[in-house]
């Protein structure tokens, strides 16, 4: 799907580096990790999602709660756990949300261990605009301190024999991206409307 | 019952020992193979411990795959003729020791020492030595201090 | 096509447009990128085949010396590889080997005397120099046991234990020689295996029933007898992967013989692609790997594997030669003499032509289970993730067989008899359920458990009461002869022979021996007292007799007496 398709306004993604990312002192935020090549050598998700507005989606999910949003990139790693459960240690509430380049998303807490999470969406073609959102948001009320409902995840025993083999690929190519020195970088994030 | 399990037994003679040597077959418990009736059960006759394979009949079916050539196949069945008299509990703790980092060298020392002197596990307790060794080389044991 | 204007330039023809729409282009498909094992087979990065042995113990395979050996290295070397027949086997050239492997008139024991002692590299080799007829051919004569059979997957969305009991009972009657099942919510297992075990026994006595769960879950359950055999012992084709999967090649040798120590038929499970899925393939070919994965499942002495790709199946389904590589993982199983289940389980294609083209290299030649396993439940109740093979395909499945007379393992049943069954089955769960204090069935439930074909058509089940009750079963210590008894009381007597006749089995370790499977009277059939006996044209297992006058039936056969009226 292109955003045409979609009937969404396509938009783009400005991202600057502002240098190392640190611990955060707020209790009202909420960290979001993305993945080496996340808006860099890719641009849209697994199943053509535009990774601008799955940031758009996430930083709308977690405002709409009156909570704040960073966003950080981790450079040295494609593993999911592991950059989600970075954003979650240096967020202030705790919590942090991991996504990949492809869309598989995992909302972490610091607490927990690493291969556990509080939430997983492992079925990156499943997941459109609107859970992007929804994750944003159950993010936001874990910060809080509250127990949000988890975001419902659809199910298609056909996606293996469509997305199997890509995701696979996405993977391996994320993983060719990783900078192994790069660490954590805070991030400046704008989007807006493509020719705008 | 005998431990031997070398009764000269021919694949193609013997095998399936439920319908061609029945006469060799008995529970851990003593009892035969034909008295695991329907009726027994009713009447209260049996328990799961008459439903387990004795260490004799293990060895008998080790005895028939290594005669029809698969060694490995009877290996395994030797090793289960030893696991037979451990317990279930101890037998998936012993599982989980054998998993990767999950124990040190000591460990799994004492492990293979355990299997030899509770259990007479001599060919067991060679596996859990070997894996150490293996495990060791291989950067997958648990740090002493863990 | 991701401009909003598209130019005029760009127009298609209706040709394209119609193949657009063809379900092929919904599946996936993928450049190779062969560096970091996004290839099926022939990889120039695998290693090229070499041995040495030194005082009986080999330190040099496939160009790496015994001090750089991985586990797998080490563990194929130690126990995998018969060193005596090595280094003369190893001097064969692999065309000549793979020739031998397809002559009919070259008997399956000499081939296994060779295959004793190939490096996983030589294997690779071997199969590298075949194409995908004389996989076939190969196949056919290595399959383990004489007669092939099938397996069937019961599962339900919801975890209901009537739909599992009904649709097991079915299968059991449609000729399906082992039934699996699996959870949504694991905390079900004990209600599901239970349904399991009783719909199985009522459909046909002496089928065998698994219930695929975390290892340590899978082997109590085993251990009680609530299930009689295991299949979801996972073992990987590189070290890393391995380790992420908790285990290591001593660690499932262990569980092989843990399970053989409670008198538990079981096998292992591999397959191509799960290592490049996982992004740690250290630069192989799938194939490379899965040959490593089969002879550490030698070395374990465990009986047999399930491979065939399996959960993967869209990674070299999505690559050149992927679907030969399958069928090639499942020939080295069987040249290795292991029982080979042979996959065909999981959703493949959206292209009802390549579904079927995907299973012909194992239904044709036959192999110990062709499907494992065929979802006896619509793939949306499947909790495997769907298989490549459902419900709605047992027609056509019986029509395969029947236009090319080969056994496919399952038969035409009359609707009256399947719904018999299936209201025997669910009433006999209803009989244990009250038995062993379990949650109620209802009459409801059974009524609309006979007619039903997927979990939207039951009633909902109190999942709250039967997850209490699940766990009663476990903290109870409830075994098979629990079942057995309850069974008996509720006057289901035959199912009740049936079931204790299951678990007398494991008394007698019979079906310990390679592939494995029970009659109908209770008879072993294994690859020792039903060995492959092919040798060419006329010898080897044909569809004959009673079997063959089965087959031939389908669901609408005109009669040649009177061709207004079907055969019955």
């Amino acid at each position: 799907m292109t955003s045409t398709e979609t009937g969404r306004p396509e938009r783009t993604a400005e991202i600057t580096e502002k240098g190392s990312a640190g611990r955060g002192e707020r209790e009202d935020e909420v960290v979001l990790g993305i993945s080496p090549a996340f808006c860099s050598f890719f641009t849209k998700t697994i199943s053509n999602i535009p990774l601008a507005e799955v940031l758009r989606e996430v930083m709308a999910g977690v405002e709409e709660q009156g909570v704040s949003l960073r966003i950080v990139r981790v450079k040295d790693s494609s593993d999911l756990a592991k950059i989600a459960h970075r954003a979650a240690r240096l967020s202030g509430s705790g919590i942090g949300v991991g996504i990949l380049s492809r869309g598989t998303s995992m909302i972490h807490q610091k607490d927990l261990a690493k291969l556990s999470n509080l939430e997983l969406f492992p079925q990156a073609p499943l997941l459109t605009p609107e859970t992007f959102r929804a994750i944003g948001s159950n993010a936001a009320q874990y910060a809080k301190g509250e127990s949000p409902a988890p975001v419902p995840v659809q199910n298609d025993f056909m996606a293996r024999p469509r997305y199997q083999a890509k995701a696979a690929l996405l993977h391996l190519k994320e993983t060719e991206m990783i900078e192994p020195d790069g660490g954590i970088v805070e991030l400046d994030v704008s989007i807006r409307r493509a020719g705008s | 019952m005998t431990q031997t399990g070398d009764r000269h037994l021919d694949p193609a003679v013997d095998y399936p020992l439920s319908s061609r040597r029945p006469d060799l077959l008995h529970t851990p418990t003593g009892k035969h193979i034909e008295d695991l009736t329907l009726d027994a059960v009713v009447a209260g006759d049996l328990s799961p411990l008459d439903l387990r394979i004795a260490p004799d009949t293990l060895l008998m079916q080790a005895e028939i795959a290594d005669g029809a050539g698969r060694w490995q196949l009877a290996e395994n069945f030797r090793r289960a003729a030893e696991m037979t008299e451990i317990p279930d509990e101890r037998v998936l703790a012993m599982y989980n020791a054998l998993r990767p980092n999950a124990s040190t060298g000591q460990e799994l020392a004492d492990l293979a020492d355990e299997l030899e002197r509770e259990y007479s596990a001599e060919r067991t307790a060679a596996l859990v030595r070997e894996a150490a060794d293996v495990y060791e080389r291989r950067d997958l044991l648990a740090a002493a201090d863990d | 096509m991701t401009s909003t204007d598209r130019p005029a330039q760009n127009r298609h023809s209706r040709r394209t447009e119609i193949l657009e729409a063809r379900p092929v282009q919904l599946d996936g498909f993928v450049e190779e990128w062969p560096e970091v094992g996004m290839i099926a087979m022939e990889s120039p990065y695998d290693p090229e085949p070499s041995i040495r042995v030194e005082d009986g113990v080999i330190v040099e395979m496939d160009g790496r010396e015994r001090s750089d050996f991985d586990f797998l290295d080490q563990f194929i070397a130690d126990h995998a590889i018969d060193v005596s027949a090595a280094e003369e086997a190893m001097a064969l050239d692999a065309q000549e080997i793979a020739a031998r492997v397809v002559d009919p008139r070259v008997p399956r024991q000499d081939i296994l005397h060779l295959t004793r002692g190939l490096t996983p590299a030589k294997l690779l080799d071997v199969v590298e120099s075949m194409n995908v007829v004389e996989i076939m051919m190969a196949m056919q004569k290595m399959r383990a046991r004489r007669t092939p059979a099938n397996q069937a997957h019961s599962t339900s969305a919801r975890d209901n234990p009537v739909q599992v009991a009904a649709d097991a009972a079915e299968a059991a009657l449609r000729g399906f020689a082992e039934l699996e099942t699996t959870l949504g919510i694991v905390r079900y297992a004990p209600l599901v295996a239970i349904a399991l075990q009783v719909g199985g026994q009522t459909g046909r006595g002496g089928v065998i029933t698994q219930c695929a769960l975390e290892e340590a879950t899978e082997l109590e359950l085993g251990m009680r007898g609530i299930t009689a055999y295991a299949e979801t012992i996972s073992v990987y084709g590189t070290e890393s992967v391995f380790v992420d999967g908790d285990d290591t090649p001593w660690s499932k040798a262990f569980l092989a013989s843990a399970y053989a120590s409670r008198g538990i038929k079981m096998r292992f499970t591999s397959g191509t692609g799960s290592e490049v899925q996982m992004g740690n393939a250290e630069g192989r070919s799938m194939l490379y790997l899965e040959i490593r994965c089969i002879q550490v499942a030698k070395g374990a002495g465990v009986q047999g594997l399930q491979n065939g790709s399996i959960s993967c199946i869209g990674v070299p389904g999505a690559v050149p030669s992927g679907i030969r590589a399958v069928a090639a993982e499942n020939l080295v199983a069987s040249m290795l003499d292991l029982e080979c289940a042979s996959g065909n389980d999981q959703s493949f294609s959206h292209s009802p032509m390549r579904r079927t083209a995907r299973t012909m290299p194992q239904l044709l030649p036959g192999t110990d289970f062709v499907v494992s396993g065929f979802s006896g439940v619509p793939n949306a109740d499947n909790m495997f993730a769907g298989s490549n093979w459902d419900p709605e395909d047992y027609d056509d499945w019986n029509t395969i067989q029947r236009d090319l007379k080969v056994d496919g393992g399952l038969r035409h049943v009359a609707e009256k008899e399947v719904l018999a069954v299936r209201g025997k089955a669910i009433r006999a769960l209803q009989a244990v359920f009250a038995g062993l204090d379990l949650p109620p069935i209802t009459d409801e439930e059974v009524d609309a458990g006979i007619y039903a074909h997927g979990s939207e058509e039951l009633p909902e089940r109190d999942v709250l009461e039967d997850l209490k009750a699940a766990k009663g079963v476990m903290d109870r210590g409830i075994t098979g002869l629990d079942l057995v008894a309850a069974l008996e009381k509720g006057g289901f007597r035959d199912v009740a022979e049936n079931l204790l006749g299951v678990l007398r089995q494991r008394v007698s370790g019979d079906l310990l021996q390679t592939s494995a499977i029970l009659d109908g009277d209770f008879s072993v059939r294994s690859a020792i007292n039903d060995a492959n006996d092919y040798a060419g044209p006329g010898t080897g297992y044909r569809p004959s007799g009673e079997r063959w006058e089965e087959m031939k039936r389908l669901r609408h056969v005109l009669s040649a007496s009177n061709p207004e009226q079907e055969v019955e």
